[in-house]
């Protein structure tokens, strides 16, 4: 097999993880367990696009192979997970 | 109840937010009319009928930050500007501490049980033979609930082969232990605050977002910019509701201006020992129980709606109290502030004027971020206290965590029972024990369910909290499973 596993980065920067950041570290509870083998996750420090953004109302951000996703929600983070398996299988 | 984070608290965070960073910024005067439009802009996608109401409710919601009891003081035709300059003039009133928002309230319709076109209409018939009240009537073939006789029993929803019958309640008063929350005759929510117990159930049950707390944030946020001696007094739940440890909570304080921060567990430690000889004494003396009393939802409920229970719960101090005064002999003449994850608590400050005011940590988490405070990035620094007497008592956050502190320092075995969560059943318990005594010496009260860790104003799942208290890294605590056990 050996493909590529799906680089997860979730913000555990404090504007993020008091936005709802937090409930996106339980996605072993929310994403499918098919899903969770092709994912690798990590918290990171901030990735500082809170600052870029000016209204400062985009929080919760995640790195999903390099590109940037804001507002994130479980549904969200499961959906762009599945689309990234399937281009990437 | 609602989940920790859902679409409203979240909105109720950035609103914090966006207050906090202009008034630090020293621009609130000027931009406090716009925030409503800068927060809801016109391209977003309604979760109301229209941006304009949701517009009218970031209003509503800044003027529960300012600390405007909008159930007495709603006022069309003033400004949030002049709202903003009487709260930050003087010290706000925030009791009672809950307010409802009429304009959002949905007037839900009276709790009923339906039956819906899943009915099948079957030879059995079950729902018509378990009814009570022969309020199930067959029409063209099918069951429908006649509702002057339906007595909201649920007997029907119970047996129906096909759940074709539905519940609908009124979540405001579902989740109110003690009734103190109906509908008025324009069916609109009001609370009976003779009744309220401040839990802050209804709060959290409204998806609707119509019941507010009142908040002293903006005058937290005037003390810390005037650079006063401002000491910060965290309850024990603190750790796990932020990225980093408690020592990094610790220094995120002094960072946004606390000068000194005090745990609540400190004085919890005081709790737990005098609570240890007082239910000796009173055991030794034949009474048969005793209970806790450091949650203020559940003495308030006692004093409120069980009077004949009001002799057994214990008269030691609570924690918030004993580190009152451990602060007024340490730090003379500061501003006290609690933080804690509780509404009840600021019920209970009333009665501690030393204390300035409370917060919850989801206001304090908007402090954080309106003046660009990383916790993970905070360096840790050394106690100035030493913590190891009161270690264990950061447990009186979480379930079963008061009865073992006190049993930890009786000379004695007790035995201990918990009531983790109040609701309407629990408080029928509750009512017969002084006839019929619960089968424990010291039963711990806790009106949240999961304790304090679950309280009306955390921020983070209990789930994650727990994981981060017992010390594993922000970085990867979403693969570390939960320890079965943890005494603490």
């Amino acid at each position: 097999m050996g493909q590529k596993k799906i680089k997860v980065k979730i913000c555990v920067g404090t504007a993020c993880f008091v936005q709802g950041g937090a409930d996106l570290l339980l996605y072993e509870d929310f994403l499918d367990p098919h899903l969770l083998g092709l994912c690798e996750f990590e918290g990171t420090s901030c990735l500082d696009a809170c600052k870029r953004d000016a209204v400062g109302l985009k929080a919760p951000f995640v790195e999903v192979d390099g590109k940037l996703y804001s507002e994130m929600t479980p549904r969200k983070l499961s959906e762009i997970l599945k689309e990234a398996a399937h281009v990437g299988g | 109840m609602l989940e920790v984070n859902n679409q409203y608290t979240l909105m109720k965070r950035k609103i914090d937010v966006e207050v906090l960073k202009s008034y630090f910024s020293g621009t609130l005067a000027n931009d406090i009319e716009l925030l409503p439009i800068k927060i809801i802009p016109r391209e977003r996608e309604p979760n109301r009928c229209c941006v304009y109401k949701e517009r009218a409710m970031v209003r509503y919601r800044i003027m529960a930050l300012l600390g405007v009891d909008i159930d007495r003081n709603d006022d069309e035709y003033k400004s949030l500007a002049s709202y903003a300059e009487e709260a930050l003039a003087k010290k706000p009133e925030i009791l009672p501490t809950l307010t409802t928002i009429t304009p959002g309230c949905s007037a839900c319709p009276d709790e009923q049980y339906r039956i819906t076109d899943a009915c099948r209409g079957c030879f059995a018939r079950p729902c018509l033979a378990n009814c009570p009240k022969e309020a199930i009537v067959f029409v063209n073939g099918r069951a429908i609930i006649d509702e002057k006789r339906c007595i909201n029993c649920g007997k029907c929803l119970d047996v129906c082969p096909f759940h074709a019958v539905v519940h609908v309640p009124v979540p405001c008063e579902a989740a109110c232990p003690v009734g103190a929350i109906h509908k008025n005759a324009a069916g609109y929510v009001e609370i009976d605050h003779g009744k309220c117990i401040d839990c802050g159930h209804c709060s959290r049950s409204c998806p609707f977002g119509a019941i507010a707390e009142r908040s002293s944030l903006m005058y937290v946020a005037k003390l810390l910019m005037k650079g006063t001696h401002v000491v910060a007094m965290v309850a024990p739940a603190i750790e796990g509701q932020f990225p980093g440890s408690l020592a990094q909570i610790k220094s995120a304080l002094s960072k946004v201006g606390f000068s000194d921060v005090v745990e609540v567990a400190e004085g919890a430690e005081l709790t737990a020992r005098h609570e240890a000889n007082e239910l000796r004494e009173k055991l030794d003396g034949g009474q048969r129980f005793m209970t806790t009393s450091c949650c203020p939802a559940y003495t308030g409920l006692v004093d409120a709606h069980v009077p004949e229970l009001a002799p057994y719960y214990s008269q030691t101090l609570s924690p918030m109290a004993y580190t009152t005064h451990i602060c007024e002999t340490r730090y003379p003449g500061a501003n006290l502030v609690f933080i804690g994850p509780c509404l009840a608590k600021k019920v209970e400050a009333a009665s501690l004027p030393s204390i300035d005011s409370v917060l919850t940590f989801a206001e304090l988490a908007a402090l954080f971020v309106a003046k660009g405070v990383d916790v993970k990035e905070m360096p840790v620094v050394e106690e100035p206290v030493d913590s190891t007497t009161y270690a264990d008592c950061r447990g009186f956050a979480l379930p079963q965590g008061v009865a073992r502190a006190v049993v930890k320092r009786s000379e004695t075995p007790f035995k201990t029972m918990q009531i983790d969560g109040l609701d309407k059943k629990t408080v029928r318990l509750m009512k017969i024990w002084p006839k019929r005594p619960p089968e424990a010496d010291l039963v711990e009260v806790m009106c949240c369910e999961g304790g304090c860790l679950a309280g009306p104003g955390v921020l983070v799942n209990p789930k994650i909290a727990n994981r981060l208290r017992q010390g594993i890294d922000v970085a990867t605590v979403g693969t570390k499973p939960l320890e079965a056990k943890r005494h603490v």
